[in-house]
């Protein structure tokens, strides 16, 4: 068997994975970086933001088109060629890939393609298609993931009951579909096969789609889902589901106990991710898992075994790409031994909705839940002259602020472009600035940017009273 | 209980923590120094009030803390030996010796876990202190907590000049108590064997001592001082504050020559501006004043205090001799605050109260001069053919001869003995009957 050895070995090529390799390789580390997939970029790349964000643009170009007569703009019923938009996004992703395969090159990171099994703390054993390559490392990061959670009694084995992995490839599209879980995921995918022309009945089991958004802001979202929705069922949960001939049947549980039945041509299940340390090898290493399943890792993302880290979502904690890359910064810091990354305050979210939801830092919901007493600020977009240019005066902005200092401790959007305008909050709460510092930054008009500074405005206004 | 910080026999009621003498888990006795607290003036030790172990110190070396702000919780405690049997006692001790070293070492790791926690900057919202990315990753390089860190901008946020001058506090902090060769007894004395010649006693050399001492030291091994002797004949000034004294008696205050010195002193400081001037060797510069706060020397038992004359240019000689004997009061009571000995331009000191002819006073740096006053004598002077009582005011004015040369110095002498012998009579109406 060949062997290979190296400083530092990292299993998963995501956007922690990749991060930390060529992080490492830069600070002049050895790394060998080996993923099953022969694209790079992970769940990301491959089966999550980006083909999400493609389709999502698609889908807000058929409904914009939709809603152009009163402006005097009428376009004819879209034709969609679901081939031709597959094949799109396909070109989307070998660029990206393309590009970081280019970049692993350049900073000399040596790549295996295939399956890595950890046969002690310091070998992890590859399986490549030309056999197995045994490699001795001295430091190993895991960056694998996590995969959709699909519960058991869903899993029928039928290829119509899909995760978000599978309702991204697009096969078809259907004529009725059943969104499970109002989260983020089945709210996006949702809404690209609603614009694409499916029914999407959405079934949520708590009170609220995207219960872990403050509902001030959610209320956008809600409204604008229940009209290209056929409808949003919430306080409903699925009890079981059964192949019958080419569809699915269904059955409901409402809150009341109440069941009924219906049949739907796809489901979707997007009720969460789960971590992906199945068939790893770590119990040959010291490496130990929490209750739920996640690697237990310490502030420094260095797990119980002393020569392997561990980052991204098989951590656990927020599943976000940006989080990885941060955990990627922190692991190869630690051990390329320069401790010169800071513990982020705010990791901002994105959903990307239409409208698009956005927070940093502290939500009010939070704020509230642990007790903690805030100042809030709003701005709604129906005072915006930017957002009223394109018709979306559907969105507020939102600051956190800590009374007694005016410090910015959270802020939330929610509006078209929302993903967009959160990093100034991001930049404001990681600067420590106040209030009263961004009411003094000069904001372009007209700019839906404004929003943040007319809150500020308002909450220094109302002090100043 | 709660140990608070008292009001500061030195007369100032804030201060900042030089050292902290104690840990907590110690066991600290009544009157043990719990930590020592600077000011302008001095450096003051802070005796515990009572006997017990200490549960929590409250404050950090740099921490600046006033009157009233809790120090240190102690738990007063009976004494277990006292209740332990005879025979096992031996036994007994050791063990508690140990259970104490594990109690104090198990207690110091509780503190460094604590230390941010209890530190200065929380945010009810939990958030670390407000600093910039920038900022934050300096301070995990150099190792720093940055909730012990002031922060000067907007909601406290803290930049690098902060952090900077944090540190050189820190510095500074950690180089006075053991600046041992900086002060009066160096660490290099010759261990002399006074007992030898006989019964001696001991008292300590109390810390306002060797602050004042350095202060001295330092200005007279700095400045390089010119002293100007002179006579100032005040037979005039005397009969004309005879005639006055009743009035000020009247108003419960002693019309004393040193108060009719501030008079005549800005007199001659407003021909001689550079008098009333400071050298400021950090940007080359020399800072002229256009106010007149005078300080004036005041003996008390704690020491030498310079409580200061604001804007007595403004004031009539009332005012002035009022306040001068309201302040040397506060002075003996140690009720003076640091701001009232703060800002002093120019000084004053009279030792004709006690006697002596001329002397030399050490100027109170950053001032340029000081006077010093020796008790006024009586000689015969042949005036139009006749022998006359006339009374004289040594005077003696200490210059800085990096600001001030000889000639200037003895112009400003000829105008001080000028302004006592011509001293205006107006200055000394009240505006009240006699």
């Amino acid at each position: 068997m060949k062997t290979i050895n190296t400083d530092l070995v990292v299993l998963g090529a995501g956007p922690g994975g990749f991060a930390a390799a060529i992080q490492a390789s830069s600070l002049g580390k050895n790394v060998v970086l080996v993923d099953q997939n022969p694209r790079l970029g992970g769940v990301c790349l491959n089966w999550g933001c980006i083909p999400s964000k493609s389709y999502l643009h698609a889908a807000n170009l058929i409904e914009e088109v939709k809603s152009c007569q009163h402006r005097g703009i009428i376009f004819s019923d879209p034709k969609i060629d679901i081939d031709k938009m597959r094949a799109w996004k396909e070109s989307i992703l070998d660029k990206l890939s393309t590009g970081m395969v280019n970049q692993a090159k350049q900073k000399n990171v040596k790549r295996l393609i295939g399956r890595g099994y950890f046969e002690d703390s310091n070998t992890l054993r590859v399986e490549t298609n030309d056999g197995q390559i045994l490699v001795k490392y001295q430091n190993a990061i895991i960056a694998v993931g996590s995969i959709p959670f699909l519960p058991s009694t869903f899993d029928l084995g039928n290829s119509r009951i899909m995760t978000s992995d599978k309702a991204l490839e697009l096969e078809d599209i259907p004529n009725t579909l059943l969104v499970v879980g109002g989260g983020y995921i089945g709210m996006e995918l949702g809404a690209v096969y609603a614009a694409l022309g499916s029914k999407v009945v959405m079934v949520e089991y708590n009170d609220r789609i995207l219960h872990g958004s403050d509902r001030d802001m959610v209320r956008f979202v809600q409204k604008r889902a229940e009209n290209t929705f056929q409808e949003i069922r919430v306080k409903t949960k699925v009890s079981k589901m059964e192949t019958q001939r080419n569809k699915i049947k269904v059955t409901f549980q409402d809150h009341a106990d109440q069941e009924t039945q219906e049949t739907y041509d796809r489901v979707l299940i997007s009720v969460g991710r789960k971590p992906n340390c199945h068939n790893l090898g770590l119990e040959n290493t010291a490496v130990t898992l929490d209750g739920n399943g996640f690697i237990e890792a310490n502030h420094v993302k260095q797990t119980k075994d002393p020569s392997i880290y561990a980052i991204g979502d098989i951590i656990g904690g927020a599943m976000l790409a940006h989080k990885a890359s941060r955990d990627a910064r922190i692991a190869v810091d630690t051990i390329c031994d320069q401790h010169v990354t800071i513990d982020p305050v705010a990791i901002p979210a994105v959903v990307f909705t239409d409208p698009e939801l956005a927070w940093c830092g502290m939500t009010e919901m939070e704020a509230k839940e642990k007790g903690i007493k805030v100042d809030i600020a709003t701005f709604p977009w129906s005072a915006s002259g930017r957002a009223m240019s394109f018709d979306r005066p559907d969105g507020m902005t939102k600051l956190i602020i800590e009374p007694g200092t005016g410090r910015i401790i959270g802020v939330g959007v929610a509006g078209s472009g929302a993903g967009e305008l959160i990093s100034e909050g991001a930049l404001a709460i990681e600067m420590g600035a106040t209030a009263s510092d961004i009411a003094d930054v000069v904001h372009p008009h007209p700019t839906l940017s404004e929003s943040i500074m007319e809150c500020a405005e308002r909450y220094v206004r109302n002090l100043e009273k | 209980m709660d140990v608070r910080l008292p009001q500061l026999s030195e007369g100032a009621n804030s201060g900042t923590v030089l050292t902290i003498f104690v840990q907590e888990g110690d066991s600290i006795e009544k009157d043990q120094t719990i930590l020592e607290l600077e000011n302008d003036k001095a450096v003051a030790p802070i005796p515990s009030p009572v006997e017990g172990k200490i549960q929590k110190i409250h404050v950090f070396v740099g921490d600046e803390i006033s009157t009233g702000a809790k120090i240190a919780t102690i738990v007063e405690e009976g004494r277990p030996e006292a209740e332990s049997k005879p025979g096992a006692d031996e036994q007994a001790s050791k063990q508690k010796k140990t259970d104490d070293k594990e109690q104090a070492s198990q207690l110091k790791t509780e503190k460094e876990v604590t230390r941010t926690e209890r530190a200065g900057y929380q945010s009810e919202s939990g958030f670390p202190p407000p600093a910039s990315p920038s900022v934050r990753r300096l301070a995990k390089q150099i190792g720093l907590d940055l909730s012990l860190v002031p922060g000067s901008k907007r909601g406290g946020r803290i930049i690098v000049s902060d952090i900077q001058s944090y540190i050189a506090n820190l510095q500074s902090a950690a180089s006075k108590p053991a600046g041992k060769h900086e002060t009066a007894e160096t660490a290099e004395q010759i261990q002399y064997n006074f007992e030898q010649w006989g019964p001696t006693r001991r008292e300590p050399y109390s810390s306002i001592r060797k602050t004042v001492g350095l202060r001295m030291q330092k200005a007279w091994t700095t400045i390089p001082h010119v002293y100007q002797f002179d006579e100032a004949d005040i037979t005039a000034l005397m009969e004309t504050r005879e005639h006055y004294k009743a009035v000020y008696t009247k108003n419960n205050t002693k019309l004393t020559l040193t108060a009719i010195a501030v008079k005549a002193v800005i007199e001659a400081l407003k021909q001689y501006p550079i008098f009333n001037a400071s050298l400021d060797l950090n940007t080359d510069e020399i800072v002229y004043k256009d106010h007149y706060h005078i300080g004036i020397a005041v003996d008390s038992e704690a020491g030498l205090f310079l409580p200061v004359i604001r804007d007595a240019d403004k004031k009539t000689l009332l005012d002035i001799a009022k306040e001068i004997t309201h302040l040397a009061e506060k002075a003996r009571d140690r009720k003076l605050t640091s701001e009232e000995m703060k800002g002093g331009a120019f000084a004053i000191s009279n030792l004709g109260g006690i006697g002596g002819s001329h002397f030399t006073p050490i100027i109170n740096e950053p001032n340029a001069a000081i006077l010093g006053m020796g008790r006024s004598l009586i000689r015969p002077v042949l005036q139009e053919g006749e022998w006359r009582e006339h009374t004289f005011l040594p005077i003696c004015v200490s210059y800085d001869h990096r600001l001030i040369d000889g000639a200037d110095g003895a112009r400003f002498a000829q105008a001080l003995v000028k302004s006592f012998e011509q001293f205006e009579t107006k200055y000394f109406q009240t505006g009240q009957k006699k």
